[in-house]
């Protein structure tokens, strides 16, 4: 186990180094640099050469992602080059907001859709499983910001329930008003749920169908039985691998969707800082989001070894 | 429960059980006519080809068929009709009253529970006992079905156990509850002959002490015989043959009982003389067609008259039939002419042609030092991780002659390395070190490297059928391809030579044309053969190749090997897990173990004492469609180990029952002559002599051998 | 012709390449027909197709085309769907709005899906150092969310080579980033095929190693390259919405769905329809499509991967 996750954990790192690296050229070849971005019309070639000395942006560009990776592992990210605040201070609170979100949607989704895909997967081809199967598809099938604008519409335009949008004061945080967060979490959380049921149903319907489950069903035990100690944990199994396997849609999702509510999260800084030009944010941004990837892909395989006993962590 | 369960009724009444499966591809009548009674404390054998339905009887007594099953004609376990009882009447009989074990025992454990639990669950169940009783229970039950290290077992999980302990355990979890009736469906298919046996072992001593009814359902006459009371014979969804066993066996009274029987390859009777294996010509009869009025097996019955195919034929008894009766009213038979059915009624029992070895033309096929390893050394990550464990010792030193138109026949259990030989020999696997000579040529390791001469020369069947012919492309493109790369024809012409061949192996030219999934299994690997044979190649490989194939299809098939080979004077290198087979086709043999040679030799002369432990072993161990056949008691238990890295000593030790010391275990056999002398070497410590002593002292454990 | 020859016998080498496509097209229909999800999906794509390909002749007005004094205007006779801020006509925008989507998502699925259907039977058949090789970069790739990919890709190459039309940049990221998935999919499908014996025979009869890859056993994962293509489709299409609702799909003032969508958010208590109605047009067609690759699916009776 420990041992497993030395390795992983190295894994880790020699992927992101490599992603680190992928990021950073993909924004250097972006025409124009930091510099130019912040003196605008007003620039000069003199001023233009200043402003890169001091900045550090006449050295080579090797140089310059040696010195923002070294910066990065030991925690700062460097300055807004639009509000000169300190980008690690931004991130954190958009970090956090996102993850709240993210945590938010998979608390709700994971286990009700795991719940009722079993539920449908046990009553396959019934009249509720046709309805749920056929709406699953539909749900998953809806961009998130057709979902988004639908729900905007009903909840806000019309009932007036809820803010259209997410957009807060500076210092207000998340926690202290609920209401800007269900929207955009009813919106992951639809999608995710719809899916993960799918998944479930076609595993369950799968392994129900397996010898194994048979035998169960020839002891003569009730079908509740069956399904709980025969079928759940070999269903799960797979379905499982395909839920994690998935994390980067869900991540694409959170993007659109933050940026359709004006979530104060890591999606919404991202476009942001494409948007201004925000060359240090956006490396950094996107760099926050390789990471965290990285990691709840390792949480993944982490919860499909503890359900495996054929998979000895080694 | 509605009905109470009679104690004094029949333990088992099958009476006039019709099945029909309805699905959007059409009907399929599964089961159309059985009938069937198993008493307490007897065996009943129900044998027959795939697709015949029995099965699917089995699982009528457990009330466990699909909801588009239609189901007629009454299951009375007991007294109460199980067709008619609730989902919840028959929980309460499953696994407690009635239990079944399965084929596959692999499948049938949850891979992701103990095996402990899953048989607790029965007991717990059914039982009134808490789980500390219920556990000491399954430790009793592990102990009764002969499991090692019973207190322990329990904790592993289904793949940590061996095929024969999965089936144990699926053993003990149908005892679990004494049950009054107990199914077997296919109990030791597609486990090794050597764990097979020690399963029938099993059965056979639970028969004498648990009191229970039992359903064996198997293809394979050779497993019937051994363990059965009664036998019903299916055909077609139908019964068509019901007797005693030994009355089964010697007297069969319909046609296709006694066809099944000469298709099986038998050991030579007592005037020492082997007999050509008859075949039952055409397939197996299609359950789509719906109604039938008519004797299902006409089609292929040598017996058949203009009656057999207007009307369909009774059960009748035919103890007293002008037959040499045992009993009364206990033999019937589904067939107007019952009297007519003679041992001579598959064709005379000839003595085999022998063959005309061309022995000065020198080898084929000459092997040396052949050694092939897998996997070791590499790094599991690129840059990270562990070296993957040591290799795998697949393949070890294997020397071996074909001779020109002669067969050699490779056995040994699965892990034996009989299959890696086979795809290294063709090239498929890469040998590791070794010389392979076809014709005294050096061959290379890969078949990519060798010249299109020698592809040409040396052709291979495959054990499955269906999977030998791509399924996307007519039948007749590998036939085609073979002609045109090795032929050198033309277009026009090779389907010419296509057609030829196609009538060559027995059938019709149409077919070249046709999708492969639209023939039988048995017309797949005729197709394979002519693909095969396209090029007249002197050395044909057949890995298992008539494994998969239905008893009268196999001899049909083993049959069209040996004309070709009288007919071109090829050669054949035979693989097989199947002695009776190996007896037939061999002229010589081949014994792997741990991809070791233990024996090789002329047949007769390892066949013969003395032999090989492993041989010996393999010997008792394959089951003889004889119910007079004396047990044998060489048992094998566990399986082949798998041997890594530097490994010295006698491959076979760890399960040799005739070891004698730490010599197996630290230092290589000698390879010793056998007494004749004749090219026959065994590799074991005990001396030649010792071994012909100690085997003829056994001789029990030689009534194979004959 | 007439001759002496008895004997008459189909020969099926003589078919020519358009009756094979032909009956290819008629061997799909009957399979997607086969199934009730197939039919409506099949319905529900073939409406938003016929209308992409007639929208130019159907459109009342020109979808770039301003009307300052119909701003917000309800769905009336004269605007079908009502108009958006800069009055231009809604139901125009939204058919013309298909025509780019549709263009744009096919043409990049096919490209993600042939390269990825190469290099996945390549890396499969082939396996050993090849294999790790391959399937190392497709992990590389896999490292990045493919939507942070596409849009760090996107807003480096619509910058850098602005003589360039977004919409091939858009064809080639889709193309790029579903090569992955795709070739993994493909890979395992391969994988199963690999071992077949007919593959081993094919290698006996001494066949080039690209003849096998493609000839005996491409055909044997093309069913499951089918569904794939299906699936990624929907998701082409998410994609070049979502990118459009980001800001950094098909530039204006060419209408697209997902910038409609967004752009017109802000107005919609005046004018809800001038977001919701590309947004009902894209959720419509994903849907069709979804239901398309579903009855594909069960028709073969192929297992759901449900692969993102």
């Amino acid at each position: 186990m420990a041992r497993f996750l030395i390795v992983r954990l190295s894994l880790i790192v020699v992927t992101l180094l490599a992603v680190s690296v992928a990021i950073f050229t993909l924004i250097e070849a972006v025409p124009g640099d930091a510099a130019s971005v912040m003196q605008g019309q007003q620039a000069t070639p003199d001023s233009l050469r200043n402003l890169r000395a001091q900045m550090g942006l006449d050295r080579p560009p090797h140089i310059r992602y040696l010195d923002w990776i070294w910066d990065a592992v030991r925690g700062d990210l460097g300055q807004s080059a639009k509000s000169n605040a300190s980008i690690s201070e931004i991130m954190g609170e958009r970090l956090a907001h996102s993850a709240l979100l993210a945590v938010l949607a998979f608390v709700i989704a994971v286990p009700l859709g795991l719940v009722m895909g079993v539920w449908v997967g046990t009553r396959a081809d019934t009249k509720m499983d046709r309805f749920l199967t056929m709406g699953g598809l539909v749900t998953i099938s809806l961009p998130e910001f057709v979902t988004g604008v639908v729900m905007i519409l009903i909840l806000s335009s019309t009932l007036g329930w809820l803010p259209s949008s997410s957009i807060m004061m500076p210092g207000e945080s998340v926690i202290g008003n609920p209401k800007v967060l269900v929207m955009p979490v009813l919106t992951v959380t639809g999608a995710l749920f719809a899916y993960i049921m799918r998944m479930a149903r076609a595993n369950v319907i799968e392994v129900m169908e397996s010898n194994y489950v048979r035998t169960a069903i020839l002891k003569g035990l009730p079908m509740r039985t069956v399904v709980v100690r025969h079928v759940l944990r070999n269903a799960l199994l797979p379905t499982i691998t395909v839920i994690a396997n998935n994390v980067g849609w869900m991540f694409g999702g959170l993007i659109i969707i933050e940026n359709l509510f004006a979530y104060p999260g890591m999606g919404s800084l991202l476009i942001q800082a494409i948007d201004t030009r925000d060359i240090r944010m956006l490396q950094s941004t996107a760099l926050i989001i390789a990471s965290v990837y990285a990691f709840s892909n390792l949480a993944a395989d982490l919860a499909y070894g503890a359900l495996n006993p054929r998979v000895r962590l080694s | 429960m509605t009905q109470a369960l009679q104690q004094d009724a029949p333990l088992m009444q099958v009476e006039d059980l019709a099945v029909t499966f309805y699905s959007p591809n059409g009907t399929f009548r599964a089961v159309r006519d059985a009938s069937l009674e198993i008493a307490r404390g007897e065996v009943v054998g129900l044998v027959g080809e795939s697709g015949c339905g029995k099965s699917t009887v089995a699982f009528a007594m457990m009330g466990y068929l699909p909801g588009t099953a239609e189901v007629e004609g009454a299951v009375r376990f007991e007294g109460v009709d199980i067709t008619t009882l609730s989902t919840s009447e028959l929980m309460e009989l499953r696994g407690n009253r009635i239990a079944m074990v399965y084929q596959d025992p692999v499948t049938s454990l949850n891979p992701s529970m103990r095996v402990g639990p899953q048989v607790e669950e029965v007991l717990l169940r059914h039982l009134d006992i808490d789980s500390d009783a219920a556990r000491t229970r399954s430790v009793e039950l592990f102990e009764s079905v002969g499991l090692a290290d019973p207190d322990r077992i329990g904790r592993r999980y289904p793949h940590e156990l061996s095929g024969g302990q999965q089936q144990r355990v699926v053993i003990a979890m149908a005892l679990a509850c004494d049950p009054h009736l107990l199914i077997m469906d296919e109990p030791t298919t597609g486990l090794d002959v050597t764990t097979e046996a020690t399963i029938l072992d099993l059965i056979v001593e639970l028969k004498d002490r648990v009191n229970a009814g039992i359903l064996f359902v198997s293809h394979n006459l050779g497993v019937i015989a051994r363990v059965a009371d009664r036998v019903a014979v299916m055909y077609a969804g139908e019964i068509v043959e019901q007797a005693p066993v030994r009355e089964l066996f010697k007297n069969p009274s319909h046609p296709y009982t006694a066809g099944l029987l000469s298709c099986v390859p038998q050991p030579p009777g007592d005037d020492g003389v082997e007999r050509q294996l008859s075949s039952i010509p055409g397939t197996v009869f299609d359950a789509q067609t719906e109604q039938a009025e008519e004797c299902l097996f006409a089609p292929r019955c040598p017996l058949a008259q203009e009656s057999c195919t207007t009307q369909s034929p009774p059960l009748v008894d035919t103890s007293a039939n002008g037959h040499p009766s045992t009993g009364s009213g206990d033999h019937l038979s589904r067939c107007f002419f019952p009297g007519d059915v003679t041992s001579n009624l598959w064709g005379e029992a000839l003595a085999r042609v022998e063959k005309t070895h061309e022995q000065d033309r020198g080898p084929v096929l000459n092997i040396e030092g052949l050694r092939k390893f897998y996997g070791g050394g590499r790094k599991k990550y690129i840059l990270f991780g562990p070296p993957v464990a040591r290799p795998v010792r697949a393949l070890v030193d294997v020397d071996m002659k074909v001779g020109s138109g002669r067969t050699i026949g490779v056995v040994g259990e699965s892990g034996s390395g009989k299959s890696t030989a086979a795809r290294a020999i063709v090239g498929l696997e890469p040998k590791d070190r070794g010389s392979l000579e076809l014709h005294g040529e050096d061959l290379e390791g890969n078949v990519h490297d060798r010249t299109e001469d020698q592809r040409s020369a040396m052709r291979m069947v495959f054990q499955n059928p269906t999977a030998s012919l791509n399924p996307k492309l007519p039948v007749g493109h590998a036939i085609v391809r073979a002609l045109r790369k090795f032929a050198g024809v033309n277009k026009q012409e090779s389907t010419q030579r296509a057609e030829e061949l196609m009538e060559a192996v027995g059938l019709d030219p149409t077919f070249l044309d046709r999708q492969p999934t639209e023939l039988s299994g048995g017309q797949q690997q005729r197709v394979a053969l002519a693909s095969a044979f396209a090029a007249n190649p002197d050395l044909v490989v057949a890995d298992e190749a008539v494994s998969a194939l239905d008893v009268s299809v196999q001899a049909q098939v083993l049959n069209l090997l040996e004309d070709h080979q009288r007919e071109t004077g090829n050669s054949y290198v035979f693989i097989t897990h199947d002695l009776g087979v190996v007896r037939y086709i061999s002229d010589d043999i081949l014994v792997l173990y741990a991809g070791h040679v233990a024996e090789y030799g002329p047949s007769q002369a390892v066949l013969n004492v003395p032999s090989h432990p492993y041989t010996e072993a393999l010997l008792s161990a394959a089951p003889v469609p004889d119910p007079d056949a004396k047990p044998t008691h060489i048992r094998l238990e566990g399986s082949v180990p798998t041997l890594r890295g530097a490994f010295t000593g006698c491959s076979f030790a760890g399960r040799c029952p005739r070891k004698i010391g730490d010599i197996c275990d630290t230092t290589p056999p000698p390879t010793q002559d056998g007494p004749e002398g004749d090219n026959h070497f065994i590799n074991c410590h005990i001396p030649i002599s010792e071994l012909e002593s100690l085997q003829k002292a056994d001789s029990g454990a030689r009534a194979i051998a004959g | 012709m007439a001759t002496g020859d008895s004997t008459i016998r189909p020969q099926a080498s003589t078919a020519t390449g358009v009756a094979k496509v032909w009956h290819a097209v008629i061997a799909f229909f009957t399979l997607v027909l086969r199934t009730n999800t197939g039919r409506i999906g099949l319905a529900v794509v073939g409406i938003h197709v016929v209308l992409a390909l007639i929208g130019p002749w159907i459109t009342p007005f020109p979808p770039t085309e301003y009307h300052i004094q119909d701003q917000y205007s309800s769905p009336t006779s004269t605007y079908w769907l009502g108009t958006d801020e800069k009055g231009r006509d809604i139901f125009s925008r939204v058919l013309a709005g298909a025509r780019s989507i549709i263009w744009i998502a096919t043409a990049g699925t096919i490209l993600g899906v042939t390269f990825g259907t190469i290099v996945g039977v390549t890396s499969g058949y082939l396996g050993g150092r090849v294999d790790q090789v391959i399937m190392r970069i497709v992990d590389w790739f896999l490292a990045i969310p493919s939507l942070l990919l596409a849009i760090l890709v996107i807003n480096m190459a619509t910058q850098r080579f602005r003589s360039v039309d977004e919409s091939f940049i858009i064809i080639g990221i889709i193309g790029i980033s579903f090569m992955p998935n795709n070739s993994r999919v493909i890979r395992s499908a391969t994988l199963a095929i690999k071992p077949l014996e007919f593959v081993q025979s094919a290698r006996l009869r001494g066949e080039p190693t690209l003849y096998i890859m493609f000839r005996e056993v491409l055909p044997n994962v093309l069913p499951v390259v089918g569904v794939e293509a299906t699936i990624r489709l929907s998701f082409a299409l998410l994609l070049t919405a979502g990118l459009g609702f980001l800001g950094l799909g098909v530039q204006p003032p060419e209408p697209d769905w997902g910038k409609m969508v967004s752009e017109n958010a802000i107005i919609l208590d005046v004018a809800p329809l001038a977001s919701l109605a590309p947004g009902i047009a894209m959720a419509s067609l994903v849907v069709g499509i979804n239901l398309l690759a579903d009855g594909i699916r069960q028709a073969q009776n192929l297992p759901e991967t449900g692969d993102r």
